[in-house]
């Protein structure tokens, strides 16, 4: 490029510059759509960059520079005229102490511990069960092949409270038999929390019976008490044992036997 | 006038023209592949600038962060704006960080004596990965807070440690009282802290051991120098870099959170992906063995697998790579010529293998999606790229040291490469001759 073109696209890359940022500034301040801000903004960004290529472009061309290189090391300073700084014992002891200076930052951090809350659910026995808006569920409000996200009354969106309802289709009433009266005219009840990351297992396939996670696509068994069919979980979705109070509507037994959500170190199984 | 008057003024106290004079006649290598950390760099300053702007509007709390987000979005484009050209640059400063990482790999710059520059390059693409995790979740929407219950599962997981980590970074069990406000802090003070401290040790260090170089002039530094050449270079960079990202951010809306909802702990949209650069991770989740092991009484649950160990061995890997690197070639002496990819065909076998097993387990991270269009079982897919991952890798990563090898041999078939360029330098002896001094390659 030459000197004189060089100079002239500079030029007007910088007004083009100058025009699109004035632009940009302008109709940031009004309610012009983000696009036309941004691209007015982008272009300012877009012009700078075509006036320093240019720039760069009109320089004189010149040949790769040179300069040495000096090796990196090692560089045998001179020792210090010093007693202290002899090795030895004080060296180990000064090792020692800022050893054990070491351990007192290190060790408030496990003063941190601290838990708020306790273990469990907000699930009691004779707990209603509740819609998200509220609305408590009698025995047959879910149609058959129906599901709906519950909670114990009171405690709508309750911490790792939420819970699957389905309603079975009749001629799958075969649940395991040791959890035969958890299940009432159809009406089962699993926890929400995926025992694999805590996920809320928020699919269910009507056709297979089965509770599916979104996140890392564990499967559970509906009909054989949540246990993982596929996928990484490896523990059974907690079962809510359901009955009827003298309403008609599903309340729970009790909170969930088995821990919800998924396991740890801390909190054995 | 001004900025005369202020050099003066300041050279008057420090001296400080012969550093800056130092400074602009100092000479660069260049070559178009070292702009890429510069593009991270570029991409960092506009974080800040855009962070400091998002911490007004910002709430750290459970019950306000979602809707003070929601609200900053809708109410004014630019504060519409201002957020996504926030998420666009933590999209290409991590891309950045990669693809200069994978430069640095490729033309063996980690050698010595640059080790150290290597595992504070690996620190900050660490705390960049964590920065764009913290700052993904602090919306709170149904999608982020989701990721967030799932990295506090993994959390849990550790051995010992795991359930005291989980609690202190909850303040009690998942979604602790203080979640938020801890992940604020870790995003907006020490990871930055962090970020800017190492880069400051990073840059320096390139600056005082100097830039590696392709032109086989171990003795001497070939480039340009920083004034006018380099800097105009740079200020080039930077401007298209900036760009670029408010081009993007002013097109493509990133992250919709208005479209996913508040986050409920019995709510998730589908399918559930989180960012690419964390995809690896829930690829890794997906793939791994549903084993759960019982260690002195204590559950040791599956995800500690592909959540923990599987990046713990990644990352150890990558730490300990220039002392690997060295054993292989038995070569530990200090470099400042970099080696092209296809001269070491092995690295190039190494490095190929690890970036496939990366994208198998990014594609990974959502299965689900591919099982849908391909109509087949996601479990299918979930055995293709368990045994994609492994032998895949392998094959491929072979495939590549061979076909290096093979271009490498063709070329000395055909006579080799041309002769490299002789540099000789002269120096004028006390007599007024020139003594040349030998280059020592």
């Amino acid at each position: 490029m030459g000197d004189d073109l060089s100079h002239k696209v500079t030029l007007l890359a910088l007004v083009a510059a100058a025009l699109t940022a004035a632009g940009a500034a302008i109709t940031a301040g009004t309610h012009a759509s983000p696009a036309v801000i941004g691209w007015l903004g982008a272009m300012a960004f877009f012009a700078i960059a075509l006036a320093t290529a240019a720039t760069a472009r009109g320089l004189k061309a010149a040949d790769d520079l040179r300069e040495p290189r000096e090796p990196h090391g090692p560089s045998h300073p001179a020792p210090l005229p010093s007693d202290v700084t002899r090795r030895g014992v004080f060296g180990q002891i000064w090792g020692i102490g800022l050893g054990a200076f070491g351990l007192l930052a290190v060790v408030p951090f496990f003063a941190l511990q601290r838990r708020t809350s306790k273990p469990g659910t907000a699930w009691r026995a004779g707990s209603r069960l509740v819609n998200p808006d509220g609305k408590p569920m009698r025995v047959d409000d879910l149609a058959i092949g129906g599901v709906e996200t519950v909670f114990p009354e009171g405690a709508v969106n309750a911490p790792e409270a939420a819970t699957l309802l389905i309603r079975l289709p009749e001629n799958t009433a075969d649940v395991d038999p040791a959890r035969h009266d958890w299940v009432q005219q159809g009406n089962i009840a699993y926890s929400k929390i995926c025992t694999h990351a805590g996920c809320p297992v928020a699919i269910y396939r009507e056709q297979s019976l089965e509770l599916y996670c979104p996140c890392h696509q564990s499967v559970f068994d509906v009909l054989g008490s949540g246990r993982p069919v596929s996928g990484p979980a490896t523990r059974a979705l907690p079962q809510l044992g359901l009955d009827i109070d003298a309403h008609g509507y599903l309340i729970a037994r009790g909170d969930y036997v088995d821990p919800v959500g998924p396991d740890s170190w801390g909190r054995p199984t | 006038m001004m900025a005369r008057r202020g050099e003066r003024f300041l050279d008057d106290r420090f001296g400080s023209n012969a550093a800056v004079r130092f400074f602009l006649a100092k000479i660069f290598p260049d070559h178009w592949s070292f702009y890429l950390g510069e593009f991270a760099l570029y991409s960092l300053v506009m974080l800040f600038g855009t962070g400091i702007w998002l911490t007004f509007v910002y709430e750290a709390s459970s019950q306000g962060a979602y809707a003070s987000v929601v609200a900053l979005t809708t109410a004014t484009p630019i504060g519409y704006l201002v957020r996504q050209v926030h998420h666009w640059s933590a999209v290409v400063f991590v891309a950045a960080i990669l693809i200069h990482m994978a430069r640095i790999f490729f033309t063996a710059a980690f050698r010595n004596p640059r080790e150290i520059n290597w595992i504070v390059g690996l620190l900050l693409l660490v705390l960049s990965s964590i920065a764009g995790f913290t700052g993904y979740s602090l919306p709170y929407d149904a999608l982020s807070g989701t990721g967030l219950r799932i990295m506090d599962s993994v959390l849990l997981s550790i051995p010992f440690a795991g359930t005291w980590a989980a609690d202190v970074l909850n303040g009690g069990n998942y979604p602790g009282p203080q979640l938020l406000a801890h992940l604020y802090t870790f995003h907006v003070l020490f990871i930055p802290a962090a970020i800017v401290i190492l880069l400051s040790a990073h840059l320096g260090m390139m600056v005082y051991q100097k830039h590696t170089q392709f032109v086989d002039d171990p003795g001497h530094v070939v480039g340009r120098r920083m004034w006018p050449d380099y800097a105009l270079r740079a200020l080039t960079a930077f401007a298209v870099t900036v760009g670029l990202i408010i081009a993007l951010s002013a097109t493509l809306e990133i992250n919709p959170i208005a479209a996913y909802g508040p986050y409920l702990d019995w709510t998730v949209p589908n399918p559930a992906t989180p960012d690419w650069y964390a995809a690896f991770l829930d690829g890794a989740v997906r793939l791994g063995p549903a084993v759960e092991f019982q260690l002195f009484g204590h559950p040791l649950p599956a995800l500690f697998w592909p959540g923990i160990v599987m990046p713990g061995i990644v990352l150890g890997a990558l730490f300990a790579w220039p002392w690997i690197d060295a054993r292989i070639a038995k070569d530990s002496a200090a470099h400042d010529v970099l080696v092209p990819a296809s001269r070491a065909p092995w690295r190039l076998g190494v490095g190929v293998a690890f970036l496939f097993a990366a994208v198998v387990l990014t594609f990974a991270a959502s299965d689900d999606q591919q099982a849908l269009m391909l109509h087949v079982p996601v479990t299918a897919l979930v055995t293709a790229y368990r045994i994609l991952l492994p032998f895949g890798s392998i094959g491929v990563g072979m495939l590549a040291a061979i076909l290096a090898r093979e271009v490498a041999s063709r070329r000395d078939e055909f006579g080799g490469d041309p002769e490299p360029e002789r540099v000789v330098a002269l120096r004028r002896n006390a007599n007024g001759g020139f003594d040349t001094e030998a280059p020592n390659t």
